[in-house]
C-alpha cells in the first residue's frame, strides 16, 4: 500500500471539504506531530497523467488553501507511509521554515513573450555555408554562449522593471529567461500576500500597458508550487544532501 | 475550474486551454518533490509532452491562439 501525496501543510486536523483525488480516490489526512499529509490510499504503483488526475490534485490542493497555505507537492508522490515519515521527520525543520515563508501568502505567474525583429548581428555569421564541422560547431557554441549571456542580462533587466512596477509587493520571486533567434520567453514567479491580489493586478494591468511589444499572461493566484521545493534549502541551509 | 481562471493578459486569449496549460504546468513541474519519488505513467503523449516543455508549450499555444485571433480581424 502507498500513498499519494498532494501537499504538507501545518495545523489542519480535519477536512472542511474536499473534492475527490487523483483516479477518484477520497483524501485523508495523515499527522505527523503538527503538520499534516493530505494523501489518497492507493494500491497502484504509478499515475497516468491526465487531465483529469492532473486537475484533481491541484483541486485538492487548492481546496486546503481556504484553511492556511500548504506546500504543494508534485504529482505523482507516491510513497509509502514509512518514506513519508521519514522524509517528515528529517526534513521537519526545512518543512516548518518553508511554511512559515508562504504563511499568508499565495503564489502569481507572470508570462511574457517578445518577438525579436531584425537579425541581431552579434549572433550571426556572414559565411555559415560551406563551413567545416569543427568551425560550425564553435560557431553554434559562440551563438549559445552569447544567448545564454544575453539571457542573464534580460532577467536582470526584467526583474528590476518588475520590483519598479509590483515593488513592496512581491515577497520572493524567481525568474527564468530562454530565448532563440526570433523569440524571448520569459516567466516571474512572485510570493506576494493573499490580500495584495487585486493590488497586484491591477498594477500589472498599468505595467503592461507600458511595454505594447511584449506579449503577456499574468494568472494566479496559485498555491505556492513554485515556491515549494525545499530541496535546495535543506542542503544549503542544513548540509545534509 | 477554479479562480486561477481569473487571467490578466494584454490581449484577450483563451482562458480555457491556458488555465489548463498553466495548471500542468505547476502540477507536473513545481512542487514538493518528496526523496525522488515521483511515479507517472504514460496515459497520452500530448500531455506527457506538454508536462515536459509546458512553458514553450503554452507560449507557442498562446501565439497560435493570437494569430488565428489576428487572422480573423
Amino acid at each position: 500500500m502507498k500513498l499519494y501525496v498532494y501537499c504538507l501543510a501545518e495545523g489542519v486536523d480535519r477536512l472542511h471539504k474536499s473534492p475527490r483525488g487523483v483516479a477518484g480516490t477520497s483524501v485523508q489526512i495523515v499527522k505527523f506531530e503538527d503538520l499534516s499529509a493530505l494523501v489518497s490510499v492507493c494500491r497502484s504503483e504509478a499515475f497516468r497523467v491526465t487531465r483529469k488526475n492532473a486537475l484533481a490534485h491541484h483541486e485538492v490542493v487548492q481546496s486546503i488553501t481556504k484553511q492556511t497555505t500548504p506546500l504543494p507537492a508534485r504529482f505523482g508522490t507516491l510513497v509509502t507511509v514509512q518514506q513519508l515519515q521519514n522524509y517528515v521527520s528529517t526534513h521537519r525543520l526545512a518543512i516548518k521554515a518553508k511554511l512559515a515563508q508562504v504563511r499568508g501568502r499565495t503564489e502569481m505567474n507572470v508570462r511574457m513573450i517578445e518577438t525579436i525583429t531584425g537579425t541581431d548581428a552579434s549572433y550571426e555569421s556572414k559565411n555559415e555555408n560551406g563551413l567545416g564541422p569543427g568551425t560550425a560547431f564553435l560557431l553554434e557554441k559562440r551563438k549559445k554562449i552569447l544567448r545564454d549571456e544575453a539571457d542573464v542580462a534580460q532577467k536582470k533587466q526584467l526583474s528590476a522593471w518588475l520590483h519598479e512596477k509590483l515593488g513592496e509587493l512581491i515577497k520572493e520571486e524567481k525568474i527564468s529567461v530562454v530565448s532563440s533567434e526570433t523569440v524571448i520567453l520569459a516567466k516571474a514567479d512572485h510570493l506576494i500576500e493573499r490580500a495584495d491580489v487585486q493590488k497586484y493586478r491591477t498594477r500589472m494591468a498599468r505595467a503592461i500597458e507600458e511595454r505594447p511589444e511584449i506579449r503577456f499572461m499574468v494568472s494566479g493566484p496559485w498555491p505556492p508550487y513554485s515556491f515549494a521545493n525545499i530541496e535546495l534549502e535543506f542542503s544549503r541551509q542544513f548540509g545534509v544532501t | 475550474m477554479s479562480d486561477f481562471d481569473q487571467i490578466l493578459v494584454g490581449e484577450e486569449w483563451e482562458n480555457t486551454d491556458l488555465s489548463l496549460l498553466e495548471t500542468l504546468d505547476h502540477v507536473l513541474n513545481r512542487g514538493l518533490v518528496i526523496a525522488g519519488e515521483i511515479t507517472i505513467a504514460v496515459a497520452d503523449i500530448d500531455l506527457i509532452f506538454v508536462g515536459l516543455n509546458v512553458m514553450v508549450s503554452s507560449v507557442e499555444t498562446a501565439q497560435e491562439v493570437l494569430r488565428k485571433r489576428q487572422m480573423t480581424e
